[in-house]
């Protein structure tokens, strides 16, 4: 048994955790005008001078967690991510990351800390603003709703597929194809 | 009748300024947040048009009334029309001049090179003062902050337009390129041990500093402020409750590809898991501190866990495998001799003989989350008065860490072989770690382990000490969390120890 038993520790502890109220995450949840989602595909969207035509999930998923920091002409990927509350961002965070906001944050954070992400995402606003930072970083990529497209960017491949096709696995909303 | 003209006058004036902004917004290139898309931008023209068509029904009222009441207009009055007529026709121009815009499907440009000439895309409007460099090239753009703080603050302002920059890794010294983070806590502890009092304690401020140099280089660096007296394995240096800083780490990364990185400076040694995944942060952290195993060495630890050297990490093809691999050499530790000498040898390196390591780790796709691996580790030390002795250390780890779900599994052997002697002393050491998370609340589990011999001559203080954790954090916020811990402390030759942990972690 505890020579002095710390009682107070206790008592702080049960007052602080009984308050229920701070359980809430703070979240910075914008509520976009984006309010009607559709099944419309998200694209990925690389600058026009990229080589690259087609990626797989996994390749993709390596890319947006910030584990493959380079092309393979050994240019540095850079990553752009819409704001926080974007419909887009919360489909790429439910399908390629599988983590929330929190998870997110956390997850670049503590790789910029150890030092296995080498640099941290753009952080954009609108596709118009992907568009323009894609269209200027040759090393970028993003991703931008399928009618957000334009000749200024390039669509590549996941899987073989475009954003159109039946089996595309992007979307707005969770994809019930059969892949 | 003139209070009725100063009406009408008002409701145009308000017209035309809303017309007027409507018409403006677009091409208001000091906010491009607010550019539009194509769909907001044909809203927009939607919006100018039924603004003019209105203006224009006020206007003709305004016509007929005068007509009806046959009252001369003052010259001010008809001097005010002008105006809002000759606003009217720049605004359909610009109306006219959206269209054209909305219509025409848009040309790319073609870049001609590919970093040094960057331009806008066609749907651009480059009324916009030249701004700095290319964004992807940190060195010419503003400081980007981590992710946390970066969301809002990072906009379509890292496009810079028109800007022909022949020298792509020129320094912008106009900007500063520094980003930092902090990282602190705050803890209420108590403990049956004898000699320990229940006290509150500042744990480590932690400043966090990074800076993308250029494409390929990086600083990291982290500068610890911490209060108390180093414990240099059980030998106390400095003043209790005094403040001291130490750099713990200090680094330039340069990273050519996935498969070559490159770093020098002082780094955590890329012994095991443990000491590559969490440095001198507590939030990032489950429990409410490191394992014994993985201690700092001004805090008692056993283990190497900086060295100044050269580190050299990247991927191995190796397929869905995932094979990683980090090289080192450093200076090593200091041999504990004299005691109270600083245990990271930052500037001068005891002897001649450097400290290397071999780290391999796998992370499988088939298993996202998953990481095992092993490394090695050679020094030399040569204590005082005392032969060279050769230290060797082999780790072996096993993890599964996802965001709701993480068991950690390390094991450490510590080898001491005297080169006057053909007696070697082996140091042994594990822990266990899992926990679970539910919404805010992560309990835990933690046991740990660690045997060195009674003679060993390095660490003779260290001994038996083994035990268990169990403890709750709850996130009270992104950025804060708030620890709950009971840990349990064996040791040979003495009671065991009780203590309790309160402890608030946030980052900054």
């Amino acid at each position: 048994m505890l020579r002095r038993p710390p009682s107070l520790i206790i008592v702080l502890v049960l007052l602080l955790l009984g308050d229920g109220s701070a359980q809430k995450t703070v979240r910075a949840s914008a509520d976009v005008q984006n309010s009607v989602a559709t099944d419309e595909g998200i694209a990925i969207v690389v600058n026009q001078e990229n080589t690259v035509e087609n990626l797989s999930m996994k390749d993709l998923r390596s890319i947006f967690l910030g584990e493959r920091s380079h092309w393979g002409n050994g240019r540095r990927i850079t990553l752009v991510m819409m704001e926080p509350g974007q419909l887009e961002r919360k489909a790429i965070l439910r399908d390629i990351y599988r983590m929330n906001e929190a998870d997110f944050s956390r997850h670049f954070l503590q790789g910029l800390f150890t030092g296995e992400v080498f640099v941290s995402p753009k952080t954009l606003a609108s596709p118009v603003g992907v568009r323009k930072f894609i269209f200027n970083v040759p090393g970028a990529i993003g991703y931008v709703r399928a009618s957000d497209v334009d000749s200024t960017i390039k669509v590549v491949r996941i899987d073989g597929r475009l954003p159109d096709d039946k089996d595309y696995e992007l979307r707005m909303q969770p994809h019930t194809g059969t892949k | 009748m003139r209070r009725r003209t100063l009406l009408i006058r008002a409701v145009m004036n308000a017209m035309v300024v809303r017309v007027s902004k409507e018409v403006a917004m677009p091409f208001r290139f000091a906010n491009p947040i607010r550019a539009l898309s194509s769909a907001s931008r044909t809203a927009a023209v939607r919006r100018v048009s039924s603004s003019l068509l209105l203006l224009g029904a006020v206007l003709t009222t305004v016509s007929l009334h005068a007509q009806q009441t046959s009252t001369p207009v003052s010259s001010t009055d008809q001097h005010t029309i002008q105006m809002l007529l000759q606003r009217i026709d720049r605004l359909e121009a610009r109306v006219a001049q959206l269209e054209e815009q909305r219509q025409a499907p848009l040309q790319p440009q073609v870049v001609k090179q590919e970093v040094a000439t960057l331009t806008p895309p066609p749907d651009h409007i480059t009324a916009t003062p030249p701004m700095a460099a290319p964004s992807e090239h940190p060195a010419h753009g503003p400081a980007m902050p981590s992710p946390v703080a970066q969301q809002g603050a990072d906009s379509e302002q890292h496009v810079e337009p028109d800007v022909s920059n022949p020298e792509p890794e020129r320094m912008d010294m106009s900007k500063t390129l520094l980003r930092m983070r902090g990282f602190g806590d705050v803890s209420f502890n108590g403990a049956d041990q004898k000699g320990s009092t229940t006290s509150f304690s500042l744990g480590q401020l932690n400043l966090f500093v990074t800076s993308d140099i250029s494409e390929k280089f990086k600083f990291l660096g982290e500068i610890v402020f911490e209060s108390g007296p180093d414990n240099f394995y059980e030998v106390p240096a400095g003043h209790k409750n005094e403040f001291a800083v130490d750099v713990e780490r200090y680094l330039l990364q340069y990273s050519y590809n996935d498969y070559f990185n490159l770093a020098v400076g002082r780094y955590h040694t890329a012994i095991g898991f443990y000491n590559t995944a969490y440095h001198h942060s507590t939030w990032f952290q489950t429990t409410t501190g490191r394992p014994l195993l993985f201690q700092f060495e001004d805090t008692g630890g056993i283990l190497p866990i900086h060295n100044v050297g050269v580190s050299a990490s990247g991927r191995i093809p190796s397929g869905s495998l995932g094979l990683h691999y980090v090289a080192e050499i450093g200076n090593g530790r200091a041999s504990r001799s004299p005691l109270e000498d600083e245990p990271v040898q930052n500037e001068v390196d005891e002897n001649n003989h450097k400290a290397f390591n071999l780290a391999l780790f796998a992370r499988p796709e088939a298993i996202h989350g998953l990481q095992f691996g092993f490394s090695g580790y050679h020094d030399l030390l040569t204590p005082l008065a005392q032969p060279p002795i050769g230290e060797t250390i082999l780790a072996a780890h096993g993890v599964y860490m996802m965001p709701n779900f993480e068991w950690l599994n390390e094991v450490v052997l510590v080898r001491h072989s005297p080169q006057d002697s053909s007696h070697v002393f082996n140091t042994t050491g594990f822990y266990t770690q899992i926990s679970k998370r539910w919404g805010s609340y992560r309990p835990y589990f933690r046991y740990q382990y660690i045997n060195a011999p009674n003679h060993e001559p390095i660490f003779p203080d260290v001994g038996l000490r083994a035990g268990p954790s169990v403890g709750l954090r709850y996130d009270a916020a992104e950025s804060v969390a708030l620890k709950f811990q009971y840990d349990y402390n064996q040791m040979r030759n003495q009671p065991g120890a009780n203590a309790l942990t309160l402890q608030l972690g946030f980052t900054f």
